[in-house]
């Protein structure tokens, strides 16, 4: 280009460029310190292991940011109590939300897939009224439903069940799972990607809709099946509202795991005491889905684009 | 076909929805129990699950008739009342409720009554009638035992020893004098509600231990509709709200309760607050708060009317000391509506025992929750001789009883709620009042200018229409005449 | 995006008009009727006598199962909890003539149940909706029959129960694959919601119904939504007087955090995928960290850092800019209102900002180069190029996420309870200074047992958001030309 015409200018535009690039990498270390702070703080705070003089624990909240005192008595501690009258209930809760979160991952992903299928690539009658339909059911504020799935779950005794507290999981499952078709619309948008003229082809093969299905579109497919999968599992682990109504603020055995957590500060018996075992749970929790974020970024990053330009 | 998998499945579905039920109840009977699976489930406090399935464990081994297995759990006593109406079936057969909560759930059928007479009588012997009271409500015109008091609380103060001296802890001036040196708030609540408020607007005085404020008194908890008398407006009342405005407006006076819990404030590491007025379920919270050598226990402080507080008043005088007041509580267990009739007979016999003298006596000293029953003091102190207890624990019980006497039974108004503590907003119009604030009310009115006497006559009978009415009244009377 | 939008693009259908399928439908009926088998006239009455009559035995017993399961459930009314299912609960569904219950047998203990209301009104649209199905499952059955009749009349033979099963798996595969999301969504999404909006024109509410010793309620016709203007009922006075500076602080918030997380984001991409910066990965996946982290721990850990006792408030004190601490988040009374606003936004940057950052990432990659090799050599600023080039592009693109973030502020409910549990309290109100419609809703019905108010704000809710959805998102291209796509 030009270059070789201005060379002076040229200099002056890489230094420019230097200038430029070093004020870049300033901004951003200096956002990326603002954006780990809290992450770290909490990560401290699980490691901290401060005593008063008379030897009484110091669990609470406090003012210095970096821990007087190292030490895991924290995950100990988490690991060995008994909250809410269950004992080793973090372990319990753990399991419970792994549990949960399998069988809504399976359940949810699957539903997605096959509607956002039919809605991509199907022509029928009740196509478009189905997508309209959808769409109004979503702009309901999510749980303003839940308390009538509660006495839904609770007339089938699904929740709520004094002879079998177990049957809340169950409960919980099918009302995280059972509405996730109606957000096909990522998959959707994905999908709507996929050349029909792949379909077509297949159709003249002679294929049968449920083989283009099978064969053709779900290899395709994987991308978008582990961005619903990774979305559906994560559930979850993130949710603390609707976990608690439909399991039942006094079926504690049964919690979820960020129930848990989240009652530890804000539940019948807050106990500010207890904010350093709830720091040591957040990063026991956090670790595997962060984990899981990593590992399957580019296919979040899939996700979310594809949902976003599509709409 | 086409459609008809589709809606195979659907009837499908509502099929075995409809199994689902038939095994929830049975059937068109329209009877509220559910079915007998030879267990009698029972809440009680978190604090003495663990006590009480190991009694009931030993009972059951002891009577080898009994027929059913127990299981006890631990739940929240304060917020169970709720879960109870939410969704009575879904609570224990035997439950545990404060008693004030007793008008409640009898009255949206939640509760059965008590029909025992060997259980009618042990209720009767061995309680104070304060208690005998407001254990009783109506079914069907009929009046009935529904709660038999097994534990009894109220209020006291806990305090940091390490910035308070005892003498003091004895009064809100003396905190107050600490705080100053501390460069801290003098004392706190644990909540803002009606039941917290309850140490300013039932405060006493001290020479006599009188009182102008009626809460229903007089109501009769078992004849439906008679609300008894109220009273709010009392010239000590307002002089006392006039000495809270001050001592909350000062830097090294009151602290409402904090978002950080009250035991952040309490923390001597984080110099929030030198005491704090709680119950005996917050003993465990502030031990850990303040560790063993800090942790005092007390009676709720007294204070002293100051010239500012009375000017203008008749019938108190500046230098009139007062005590804060409480609530003198006990515990209930109640037997659950929703349970099976079969079990009916087996629940009472369990009562029987659960609030038997010894299992009470047991309570107090694997749980600390203070005996119900009368005379029950001389145990208290035979404990602490003999070295079973130490001295906060003794402390904790001993205040518990000191204090009772200044209070009185939350009271309640027979089949509604008990409007003192959930009347709308009463609480909240309280606390306008102490901060100087507006508050709005039914309708156009709004409560304003609380710094002025007229302010405060108006916010007091506010309070008063809403204990009695349940709801705001539409307008304030053009005049609020002094009320003795 | 463009390729998409390339593929054949067919005449959008006009919407038939509303009248015309009814009638329609209406001259098939008669038609059918008239012109149908003896089965297919049978049909009409007995379910399945259609298939019986042209030997599609299975598929007659099936239709036949499903009336007599559908009569059995209408005539026997199984009830749950004393409630009842099929006619008697249509005739609950006004709610009138409830019983109290409570009558009471000292010896044996046996209570007897009162009217449970809201299993009455669930129940009645449960029924309701399987006199829909009974009705589908007619029509169907009428029109298998008919199609057997006119496959004969060509001399064909009517399909075999196992040839409409192989359908199943091919032209009719769509019904194979929504019928799963259709049950399911119906009876835990659309039932329930149906159910929430019914309860806004009832009386159930907790608070009144303790009040007043009973577990019944009532309908009460639009009277929850009169207390908008008028501030009857129980909670009417905190409608009246918070509706309003709770919908336009939902607005306000919405805007703000929309759009500071939509800039910022795409600066913060900009910064990242700058030519020849290094640590792109590094750079990206610290602030990836916020996203996969559960918002109830990062929120939480925020609002402790920035809580009374938390180092934040300890740092400034020590520096000495402070002498007691700051309500940052309007946790406590008396906290400002202004600064609670402020931070909620503020924080909210913190949590969206990635959020946007990663999905312009990409879109701005794929920016024609050469629209900037021409501006450059027109000795365009960058700044400039930002403004003309970049955002109109990315703007293009990203209208849908637009839209939809926007909604999903207006819904946000993690941020706003987990920082501030909508704190600074009015005295008086639930609603507190930083409370959105949802959050309101929360406290409403979970804390206050207020359904019926609560739904109130839910249905508000809804409208806004309708509203918003309907004038943008429909009149966007993304939407018209949905068909196109494809």
């Amino acid at each position: 280009m030009s270059t070789n015409v201005h060379p002076k200018k040229y200099r002056s535009q890489s230094r420019n460029r230097a200038v430029s690039l070093s004020v870049t990498y300033t901004i951003l270390i200096v956002l990326g310190i603002v954006w780990l702070i809290p992450l770290a703080w909490i990560v401290l705070s699980a490691f901290r292991c401060e005593f008063q003089p008379d030897g009484t624990f110091i669990g609470r909240v406090t003012s210095n940011f970096f821990p007087k005192a190292y030490g895991l008595k924290n995950f100990k501690d988490l690991f060995g109590a008994t909250y809410y009258g269950v004992p080793n209930a973090f372990l319990k809760w753990i399991l419970n939300t792994l549990l949960i979160a399998v069988i809504d991952c399976v359940i949810s992903t699957f539903l997605v897939l096959s509607v956002a299928y039919c809605m991509s690539k199907l022509k029928f009658r009740m196509r478009k009224p189905f997508m309209n339909i959808s769409m109004i059911i979503g702009l309901f504020p999510g749980f303003m439903s839940m308390i009538a799935i509660y006495f839904l779950l609770k007339s089938i005794g699904l929740t709520g069940n004094p002879s079998h507290p177990e049957y809340s999981v169950i409960g919980l499952i099918l009302a995280y799972s059972a509405g996730a078709g109606l957000g096909f619309q990522i998959a959707k948008g994905f999908f709507d990607v996929i050349p029909n003229a792949l379909v077509e082809s297949a159709k003249l093969d002679g294929c049968t809709s449920f083989k283009i299905f099978r064969r053709i579109i779900l290899p395709l497919a994987k991308p978008i099946i582990i961005y619903q999968a990774l979305m559906s599992f994560t559930g979850p682990w993130m949710d603390f509202i609707f976990a608690k109504v439909i399991i039942g603020a006094d079926n504690a055995a049964y919690w979820t795991v960020s129930v848990g957590l989240y009652s530890m500060l804000f539940g019948t018996h807050p106990d500010t005491n207890l904010f350093t075992q709830f720091a040591a749970g957040c990063v026991i929790v956090a670790i595997p889905i962060v984990t899981l974020f990593m590992f399957l970024q580019r296919y979040y990053v899939e996700g979310v684009t594809a949902g976003a330009v599509k709409g | 076909m086409k459609k008809l998998i589709a809606v195979l499945l659907i009837i499908a579905m509502s099929a075995s929805m409809l199994v689902g039920c038939s095994g929830g109840s049975d059937g068109g009977n329209g009877g509220k129990q559910a079915k007998d699976d030879g267990v009698i489930r029972v809440w009680v406090g978190e604090e003495s699950a663990e006590y009480y399935q190991k009694v009931c464990d030993e009972y059951i081994a002891a009577h080898s008739d009994f027929g059913y297995k127990i299981e006890v759990k631990g739940m929240d006593t304060g917020s169970v009342a709720g879960t109870i109406t939410n969704d009575p079936t879904a609570a224990a057969d035997i439950y545990t409720v404060a008693h004030d909560n007793i008008g409640k759930l009898a009255s949206t059928q939640c509760a059965k009554p008590i029909t025992d007479e060997a259980l009618i009588a042990q209720v009767l012997a061995d309680n104070p009638e304060s208690y005998q009271k407001v254990i009783y409500s109506t079914l069907n015109d009929k009046q009935y035992l529904y709660g038999v008091p097994y534990i009894s609380q109220a209020l006291f103060l806990y305090y940091n020893k390490a910035l308070v001296t005892e003498e003091q802890a004895k009064s809100f001036e003396g905190l107050q004098e600490a705080a100053k040196a501390a460069g801290t708030k003098a004392i706190t609540v644990t909540g803002d509600d009606g039941y917290n408020m309850c140490f300013a607007l039932l405060a006493r005085k001290v020479s006599d231990k009188s009182t102008t404020v009626k809460i229903f008194e007089g109501a009769d908890p078992v004849a439906g509709g008679a609300k008894g008398e109220s009273n709010c407006q009392g010239d000590d009342t307002v002089a006392i709200i006039r000495w809270l405005q001050a001592y909350a407006a000062d830097p090294n006076g009151f602290k409402w309760a904090s978002s950080d819990g009250w035991d952040a404030d309490l923390d001597k590491d984080n110099k929030g607050v030198l005491a704090v007025i709680g119950g005996a379920w917050h003993y465990n919270t502030a031990m850990s708060a303040l560790g063993e050598t800090n942790l005092g226990i007390t009676m709720i402080p007294t204070f002293t009317l100051t010239a500012e507080a009375v000017d203008g008043l008749s019938g108190v005088a500046a230098g009139d000391v007062y005590r804060g007041g409480t609530f003198a509580d006990c515990k209930c267990f109640m037997i659950n509506a929703y349970s099976a009739a079969a079990k009916y007979a087996k629940e009472q016999e369990l009562i029987l025992y659960l609030s038997s003298k010894e299992v009470q006596n047991g309570s107090y000293l694997e749980c600390m929750n203070v005996p119900a029953y009368l005379g029950a003091e001389s145990f208290i102190k035979q404990c602490f001789d003999e070295g079973k207890v130490t001295e906060s624990q003794y402390n904790l019980a001993a205040m518990q009883v000191s204090m009772s006497e200044w209070g009185i039974p939350q009271p309640f108004i027979t089949g509604t709620l008990n409007t003192y503590y959930y009347s709308k907003n009463g609480p909240a119009v309280f606390r306008a009042m102490i901060d100087k604030t507006a508050y709005p009310t039914t309708g156009d009115q709004i409560l304003s200018e609380t710094e002025s006497l007229e302010g405060i006559r108006r916010g007091l009978y506010l309070v008063e229409y809403l204990w009695m009415h349940g709801v705001a009244p539409k307008e304030f009377p053009a005049s609020l005449p002094e009320k003795a | 995006m463009d390729s998409r939008k390339a593929i054949d693009s067919k005449t959008k259908k006009n919407l038939p008009g509303f009248l015309e399928p009814v009638g329609k439908a209406f001259s098939e009926f008669g038609k059918r009727f008239a012109d149908g088998s003896l089965g297919t006239k049978l049909s009409h009455f007995i379910f399945g006598a259609g298939n019986f009559y042209h030997k599609q035995y299975i598929k007659g017993f099936l239709f036949l199962l499903l009336q007599a399961a559908i009569l059995w459930f209408m005539i026997f009314c199984p009830s749950i909890n004393g409630t009842p299912y099929g006619y008697k609960a249509l005739l609950n569904l006004p709610l009138k003539n409830l019983s109290e219950g409570g009558d009471f047998d000292p010896v044996t203990g046996h209570f007897t149940a009162g009217s449970d209301c809201k299993l009455m009104i669930l129940f009645g649209f449960v029924t309701i909706a399987v006199i829909i199905i009974y009705f589908m499952v007619w029509n169907m059955n009428i029109k298998s029959s008919f199609k057997a009749d006119m496959d004969r009349k060509v001399g064909k033979k009517p399909t075999t129960f196992k040839e409409d099963l192989k359908e199943l798996l091919d032209s009719k595969f769509h019904i194979t694959m929504l019928t799963p999301t259709c049950i399911a969504a119906t009876v835990f999404t659309i039932l329930p919601t149906i159910f929430m909006i019914a309860l806004a024109f009832t009386t159930y509410n907790d608070q009144d119904m303790n009040n007043l010793g009973t577990n019944l309620f009532h309908w009460n016709g639009l009277q929850n939504f009169r207390a908008v203007f008028t501030g009857e009922g129980s909670l009417g006075v905190e409608i009246k007087n918070r509706f309003m500076p709770v919908l336009g602080w939902t607005f306000i918030w919405a805007i703000f955090a929309t759009t500071t997380c939509y800039f910022g984001g795409i600066i913060l991409a900009l910064l990242i995928n700058k030519k020849d910066l290094k640590g792109k990965k590094f750079f990206r996946t610290i602030f990836i960290l916020t996203i996969a982290i559960p918002q109830f721990i990062s929120l939480l850990a925020v609002r402790n850092l920035l809580g009374e006792y938390g180092p934040v408030n300890a740092m400034l004190m020590n520096w000495g800019w402070i002498k007691s601490p700051i309500g940052f988040l309007g946790l406590n009374n008396g906290d400002s209102e202004i600064l609670a606003k402020v931070m909620v936004i503020i924080v909210n940057m913190w949590v969206g900002i990635p959020y946007t950052m990663l999905m312009t990432s990409g879109i701005l990659m794929n920016i024609p180069a050469d629209l900037y090799e021409a501006a450059r050599v027109d000795g365009t600023s960058t700044a400039k190029m930002f403004f003309k080039i970049t955002m109109p592009y990315v703007f293009f693109i990203t209208t849908p996420y637009l839209i939809s973030s926007f909604i999903g502020n207006i819904n946000s409910f993690n941020t706003i309870f987990l920082l501030t549990g909508g704190g600074p309290a009015y005295t008086g109100y639930q609603a507190g200074g930083t409370d959105l419609l949802v959050t309101w809703l929360y406290k409403v019905t979970i804390d206050q047992g207020s359904y019926n108010t609560g739904a109130v704000i839910g249905i508000f809710t809804f409208l806004i958001t309708a509203t918003i959805t309907l004038v943008t998102y429909r009149r966007s291209k993304a939407y018209n030309e949905e068909d196109t796509f494809q």
